[in-house]
């Protein structure tokens, strides 16, 4: 076992964690944050995506000894029913969420983009959201929820 | 060189299990003494969105909002069997049930109060913004909640358990005459796209999607299933190729069987028309399959448009594209 400290939702833990566990195992069975999905386990679908020292990264290919000492936020920490995030509250707004799946990746890769950059263009939204895979709404309302949520981060 | 193309292409579809298959669906109702409704039925949400069809059924007919209705479905041990979340069913099918059960707790009802508020008949009673009373008559008339709490006072409940059967009947093997499904969804998709004839690749510029759904009950999930069966039928005609090797699948992952990303799809502008199904919840029929259908068509015909190679195998490879066009060339 090692020892790891990290910060998740803006609390500090410290974890025995295996040599090979995932960051998304220690995230949901060690931490019981359910809200980050496993699609694929291979990197490849988004469904795990955690906001890492200010990155997105596919939980399912980090190691959870290499998140020693970083900063998380999941999907936990983004918001909830009583104050959503604008990218939720958009989200919501426009129905951009069928299965819900995708969706909490959806919303940190979201968060991430317009926490950098509050006036994205079309196409850097696209491609901010391309490495997360919806195969139910066809990204339509997912985009132009995140529009909504950029404009209203705005004003 | 980029060539661009349009593509039309239509679909009709038959929705229900078809072919004289006993296509059931089923629901218990029971309307309660603070206002509210709940419903019960087998149908599985997905993410399609039943769940919330329902209570709107429930609640169009019951003078109440959405969110008065409970809807409570999914559970083997406590719901009716509506069968499966497929063959576009479920809003028309589990729709159905679910319209008959509230109709029938709702006729207990009316009947109840018909005799409370001394009206001969209980076509004289009508349910309204979470008010029942005599139609014509604001001086009779109460919060529904009430008059189910004086009836429950007295006895009485109003629930109900209903079921409905597609019509369908299995078609003749011999002559191919028979009535296999009813009802039947249409759909029309026009795609613009942009062949790059140097690597073959295709772009989806814009598809246009115009589909017959009876009457939309929501129109925000009827975009929704639009534009999801829109970027399906694009992985379909252009990404999408399931390889098997005796039996076992070559490409069982994300990254080699490839599906639609943000950056494949184009803006979809879905559209809808209106023609009510007489036999549907008010006018209601399925979207979910046919929503994919016509996006096939449509983008293969486009290709042919735009660089006059006509595709035979889906899906619609880059590798295929150059081959038709060196063909072409060859003459
Ligand atoms: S589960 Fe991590 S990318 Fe799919
Ligand atoms: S909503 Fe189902 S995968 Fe995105």
């Amino acid at each position: 076992m090692i020892e790891i400290k990290l910060v998740v939702n803006d609390k500090p833990y410290t974890l025995e964690v295996e040599p090979s566990e995932r960051l998304i195992d220690a995230l949901r069975n060690r931490l019981g944050l359910l809200g980050t999905k496993e699609g694929c386990g291979e990197g490849e679908c988004g469904a795990c995506t955690v906001i890492m020292d200010g990155k997105t990264v596919n939980s399912c290919l980090v190691l959870a000894a290499q998140a020693n000492g970083s900063v998380i936020t999941s999907i936990e920490g983004v918001g909830n029913r009583r104050s959503p995030h604008p990218v939720q509250k958009a989200f919501v707004e426009v129905g951009a969420v069928q299965c819900g799946f995708c969706t909490p990746g959806m919303v940190l890769s979201a968060k991430n983009l317009l926490d950098k950059n509050s006036k994205p263009s079309n196409e850097e939204i696209g491609i901010a959201m391309s490495g997360n895979l919806c195969r139910c709404t066809g990204y339509d309302k997912i985009l132009r929820a995140v529009k909504i949520a950029a404009e209203e981060g705005k004003e | 060189m980029k060539k661009r193309g349009i593509g039309l292409g239509c679909s009709w579809y038959g929705t229900g299990y078809g072919n004289g298959f006993p296509d059931v669906s089923s629901a218990f109702v029971e309307i309660h003494d603070d206002g509210s409704a709940t419903v019960l039925t087998g149908a599985v949400d997905v993410g399609q969105g039943s769940n919330s069809i329902f209570a709107q059924i429930a609640a169009e007919e019951l003078g109440l909002e959405s969110k008065d209705i409970c809807v409570y479905s999914g559970d083997t041990d406590a719901t009716p069997d509506s069968g499966t979340t497929a063959a576009t069913r479920q809003t028309y099918n589990t729709g159905n049930a679910v319209l008959k059960a509230v109709r029938q707790a709702k006729s207990s009802l009316l009947d109840y109060a018909a005799h409370e508020f001394s009206c001969p008949t209980s076509e004289g009673i009508e349910l309204k913004e979470g008010y029942i009373g005599v139609k014509g008559d604001p001086s009779r008339c109460m919060p529904l909640a009430d008059m189910v709490f004086q009836a429950r006072l007295k006895g009485e409940r109003f629930i109900s358990a209903e079921s409905s059967t597609a019509r369908s009947t299995p078609v003749d093997p011999e002559t191919g005459q028979g009535a296999p499904y009813w009802p039947y969804a249409f759909g029309c998709q026009m795609a613009e796209v942009e062949v790059n004839t140097e690597t073959g690749m295709v772009r989806v510029l814009k598809v246009v999607a115009v589909h017959d759904v009876g009457k939309a009950l929501n129109p925000t999930q009827v975009e929704g299933q639009i534009a999801g069966g829109v970027t399906q039928g694009i992985g379909f005609a252009l990404l999408e190729e399931l390889e098997l090797k005796e039996g076992k699948i070559n490409n069982p992952a994300l990254s080699s069987y490839l599906i639609p990303t943000a950056l494949d799809v184009p803006s979809i502008e879905a559209l809808f028309v209106e023609d009510a199904e007489c036999t549907g919840p008010f006018g209601a029929k399925g979207l979910g399959e046919p929503a994919m259908l016509p996006t096939v068509a449509a983008i293969i015909n486009a290709i042919d448009d735009a660089v006059g190679v006509r595709i035979t195998s889906l899906p619609a490879t880059p590798e295929k594209i150059l081959q038709g066009l060196a063909e072409k060339k060859e003459g």
